[in-house]
């Protein structure tokens, strides 16, 4: 799905990513890396598995488009306690499989308390808010005056109805004239469903497509 | 009673004159009992209603400390110089705690012992707390969660090292749930620790009381020394109903009804204090708001009670009924239970009653007054209601009351408790196994399972590699405890097996508590909305901390939370009952005010389609701008037809790609699908055969399992959801259960837990062997399937149901080009 903000054409990837065609940018939102870890460090028993499905998720999405760079709009990590040597491994490893892509990393408020990725991982840090061309880059949502912000944080989804009472919640884009909310992309991180407001776009994956299935612009 | 000492017949005669003291004279149960307990027996003693039960189980340990010479020292009571503990005390809800304090204190004051009494609850004071950690009183009043958390005081050994008794109070409430399974699993530890304990319980009486009373004393003990006592006053107890004076304008469906109001407020009116169950939390506020705006000068008279506000209103509205100052109570479930209140001379049943059992105890809260019968008055919310309390009378008469089976072995609570046991002292894991097969829900519990426990509890899962870094139990030179002291905490936290959604606090801007709410209704509320709360119309202002702050406000519009909480299906005895009913009136018998009242509405169900003979199952097939209808009638209660609609949707499905949505109530359910189904050969749909299979399917694929997963999840630990206001160091420790459900269904299926889960749907929720008898009752009967142009009065309720499971075997992607997106 190929749409226009701030005058530039961004694609709103069913892999949950959204790519940036001119800088050949993929952005990412809310990978919560080493969360299933966090939990089994803290005696919660969850299986592992998600990590490298969302790994393969974000290969996929970087072959796919040609991606260059790859920035992740805040918690790219879960907690410090997830950072096993297990999950450091996993990560390095397939971080140099992409070894001509460059990462940037937008810190979020759980990267500010697990700290930054390990040197192995060869991923740049930045603050909120970070400007990129036309773009500024924050892991919360909030308008700015120094350009369109794309964010993350609230994972958010939509739920649709339709005949026969059947209903779909699903992980979507929030578009707003100044303003892009990506969903997040971890397997393992939930979902806050949105009531759609004034004003937003909203842009649903099912399975393999992105539709826009609310135009508040209208 | 003959047998004893000579110092146990002083003591009793000691008895003997505090009953003459008070003008009154034990009961041939009471004295049956403290004989019994004498003789070192255990028992349960049953009752249908009436008092008298404390008194025969609490007077046995005092006329045995008083046998034993002990006597108050001068008139000072050193809680250090009373006696160790000797008396458990297990209620099963804290607020009643605080009146069985004063109902047990004061024949150990009357007596002259120098015992002390206290309460160990979750609303005790962390002074008190901070004593009986120092030192336990000679009789504690506790609940199951306090008391599985003091099993995990490492010492815990040495403090129950002179208990002698445990009595459990409404043990019916306990018996055929999780905390019923909790409470069996710490009989069986101190019953190691303390081989000749007494257990005692009180009950209602229930279809099965044999099987309570062996799940109440555990396996291998001695039956023919257990005593099964029955309590029984004569006692009337009449039901009747409210009938719509336009039985033509009474609604179809609907659950709150409000067109009776008028008819309760002329019953409120009758009685001196009335007490109106209803079935939901949100229909207690509507109603107590309806009787309000209807009756403004009862401000101060009238109250609402539910299990959601804060302690201090509860308590003050318990206070209110006992000293007669309130002429009304809307309440829930959570007056179901204990406390006498004398003056209540009015009981009223908004809605379906669900159960006999149910019914006979709400009776019960009322007529108290000797030679007063107990009365309850039915409110029908729609016409159907008015067969289901007529169905309820006549089952009553006939003495068909629901039995409560105990659970069988569920590994979750099991879980639990083999982690509190590391936590309190640790355990060898062959004595720990023999013990847990003592409680009766284990007594079937295989090698295979306990070491999936044992493993779940130490590595996690099964899948050795699938689960690096966890610690919760550790293992050395075979002796299990707990890996550290945070894990303990943790661990402490989330004891107790009752599972409710994320509480959020609500309060004033100014402080005051109000009570609790679901986090899920709070997350749609905006700034500045209004929702209706203890009787209260509030502004929500922010949610900041797990709080709602909000402030009183004025005007009109309110949304009213809604309490998740399970739909309570109809019993099998009430349905069948039901089914009776309608059978009469097929064969044009009207012979209860309720059926004749409803007669219009059932003969026009019989015009516009029919009413099935009792060896038919009715199919009715309507087409409306909403899609394809199909509405099925088994009369099997609402847990059989969930299981039967989802069979019947996967079986569809399975025909042609198709989505449906599904609706189910107490007598019936509704597929409804954008397309039409294939009906072709109806009784291959509801074939007994491959049941087992099939419904294992549909239930994954209507994902029926997801809601029991979080219980499921919760109580062994494997969610962590804090306490409201501690939340915040564990924040990142949190994750919905849906979250967990598809993670290990994805990367763990065949955990013990999922499995239990789904076992835990199709016994408990699906009722798997009642749905094989529906199934073989429709297999020898016949099926007719008739189009009707209008829904039925069966139909319609089904109809207007908006809380749908769905089934689909159509592509996601093709089932949302349907759709559009929905607003709140």
């Amino acid at each position: 799905m190929e749409i226009t903000v701030a005058g530039e054409v961004v694609r709103l990837l069913p892999e949950r990513a959204m790519f940036w065609p001119r800088q050949r940018a993929l952005f990412v939102a809310d990978l919560h890396v080493g969360k299933a870890a966090a939990f089994r460090a803290a005696g919660l028993a969850v299986p592992e598995g998600h990590l490298a499905d969302d790994l393969s998720r974000l290969s996929q999405a970087i072959a796919r488009v040609g991606a260059r760079r790859v920035i992740f709009l805040g918690d790219l990590l879960h907690a410090a306690q997830g950072m096993t040597a297990q999950v450091i491994a996993q990560v390095a490893a397939w971080r140099r499989s992409h070894a001509d892509c460059q990462f940037l990393v937008v810190r979020g408020n759980h990267d500010r308390r697990a700290g930054d990725p390990p040197p192995e991982w060869a991923m740049e840090c930045a603050d909120e808010p970070y400007r990129e061309g036309p773009f500024v880059l924050r892991h919360a949502p909030g308008l700015s005056d120094a350009g369109y912000v794309l964010a993350g944080h609230l994972h958010p989804a939509v739920s649709l109805r339709g005949r026969g009472r059947l209903r779909a919640r699903l992980p979507c884009f929030v578009v707003s004239p100044r303003q892009m909310i990506l969903p997040a992309f971890g397997g393992f991180t939930g979902a806050a469903v949105i009531r759609p407001g004034a004003g937003e776009r909203i842009y649903a994956i099912a399975d393999q497509a992105v539709i826009l299935v609310n135009d508040g612009m209208a | 009673m003959t047998a004893g000492t000579e110092a146990q017949r002083t003591a009793l005669a000691r008895v003997e004159q505090y009953f003459a003291a008070r003008g009154w004279q034990p009961f041939d149960f009471q004295r049956q009992t403290w004989a019994a307990y004498l003789a070192g027996r255990s028992g349960l003693v049953h009752a249908v209603t009436g008092a008298g039960k404390t008194l025969a189980v609490w007077l046995g340990p005092l006329i045995e400390a008083l046998a034993e010479g002990d006597v108050a020292a001068q008139g000072r009571r050193a809680r250090d110089a009373s006696p160790p503990l000797r008396v458990l005390w297990i209620t099963p809800l804290r607020a009643l705690a605080a009146d069985t304090e004063q109902a047990l204190g004061e024949p150990i004051a009357a007596l002259g012992l120098p015992w002390t009494l206290e309460r160990r609850t979750g609303d005790t004071s962390s002074s008190l707390r901070a004593k009986q950690k120092a030192r336990l009183p000679t009789a504690l009043i506790t609940t199951p969660e306090s008391l599985s958390l003091m099993l995990s005081w490492p010492d815990a050994q040495a403090r129950f090292a002179h208990l002698r008794c445990v009595i459990v109070d409404e043990w019916h409430e306990l018996l055929s749930t999780k905390r019923g399974t909790q409470t069996e699993l710490a009989l069986a530890r101190l019953r190691r620790w303390r081989p000749g304990l007494r257990t005692w319980g009180l009950s209602a009486t229930l279809g099965d009381l044999g099987v309570a009373l062996r799940a109440l004393l555990g396996q291998g003990a001695d039956e023919s020394a257990a005593c099964l006592i029955r309590a029984d006053l004569p006692k009337q107890i009449v039901i009747e109903t409210l009938i719509p004076d336009q039985i033509e304008r009474f609604p179809w469906a609907g659950h709150l009804g409000l067109t009776m109001l008028p008819r309760v407020i002329a019953a409120i009116e009758a009685n001196r204090s009335t007490l109106i169950f209803t079935n939901t939390r949100s229909q207690t506020e509507l109603w107590y708001q309806a009787i309000l705006e209807a009756r403004p000068e009862w401000a101060g008279q009238i109250a609402l009670h539910h299990g959601s506000l804060d302690k201090t209103e509860r308590e003050f509205v318990e206070a209110g009924l006992k000293e007669g100052r309130l002429r009304a109570v809307v309440c829930t479930s959570s007056l179901d239970l204990g406390v006498d209140f004398s003056p209540v001379d009015c009981v009223l049943q908004v809605g379906s009653p669900k159960g006999v059992a149910r019914l006979l105890q709400r009776a019960g809260r009322s007529g108290h007054a000797p030679g007063c019968p107990s009365r309850v008055i039915g409110v029908p919310t729609h016409a159907l209601e008015l067969v289901e309390f007529a169905a309820a009378r006549q089952a009553a008469q006939r003495g068909q009351i629901e039995a409560r089976p105990p659970l069988n072995k569920p590994l979750d609570v099991l879980a639990q408790h083999v982690v509190t046991i590391a936590a309190g002292g640790g355990f060898r894991a062959p004595d720990l196994f023999a013990e847990v097969r003592t409680a009766y829900a284990y007594r079937d519990l295989t090698e295979v399972e306990w070491a999936w426990v044992l493993d779940f509890v130490t590595r996690g899962g099964q899948a050795l590699n699938a689960y690096p870094e966890f610690r919760r139990v550790v293992v050395e030179d075979g002796w299990y405890r707990i890996a550290d002291q945070a894990t303990a905490q943790r661990h402490r936290l989330s004891i107790g097996t009752i599972v409710g959604e994320s509480a959020i606090t609500v309060q004033y801007l100014k402080g005051g508590k109000l009570g609790t709410v679901e986090e899920s209704f709070v997350s749609w509320l905006k700034p500045g909305e209004c929702f209706l709360f203890g009787g209260r119309l509030l502004e929500f202002v922010r949610l900041r901390d797990n709080t709602a702050w909000v402030r009183r406000a004025s005007g009109r519009r309110a949304a009213v939370p809604r309490w998740m909480g399970g739909r309570m299906p109809l019993s099998t005895e009430l349905a069948g009952a039901f089914r009776a009913q309608l059978e009469a009136a097929r064969q044009g018998r009207w012979d209860e005010p309720e059926m004749q009242a409803v007669r219009p509405i059932l003969e026009l169900q019989a015009q516009r389609s029919r009413l099935p003979a009792p060896d038919e199952l009715l199919i009715e097939r309507v087409r409306t701008r909403e899609g394809h209808h199909l509405f099925v009638f088994p009369f099997e209660g609402r847990s059989v037809h969930e299981g039967l609609a989802a069979l019947v949707a996967f079986r569809l499905s399975r025909r042609k790609p198709i989505s449906f949505s599904f609706a189910v109530n107490d007598y019936g359910f509704e597929l409804l699908s954008p397309d039409p189904p294939d009906v072709s050969d109806l009784p291959a749909l509801f074939a007994p055969d491959g049941l087992a299979d099939d419904l294992v399917a549909s239930l994954n694929a209507a994902e029926l399992a997801r809601r029991q997963f979080r219980e499921v999840a919760r109580i062994a630990g494997l969610l962590f959801e804090g306490l409201p206001g501690r939340r915040k160091s564990t924040r990142q420790l949190q994750a919905s259960s849906n979250l967990f459900y598809e993670v290990f269904s994805k990367y763990d299926p065949d955990n013990l837990l999922l499995v239990q889960a789904r076992r835990e749907v199709l016994e408990r929720q699906l009722e798997e062997s009642r749905l094989m008898r529906a199934l073989q009752r429709i297999a020898a009967g016949r099926i007719t399937l008739l189009d009707v142009p209008k829904p039925t009065p069966l139909a319609f309720p089904l109809m207007v149901d908006r809380l749908r499971e769905q089934l689909s075997s159509e592509a996601l992607i093709e089932r949302v080009r349907k759709m559009q997106s929905q607003f709140a």
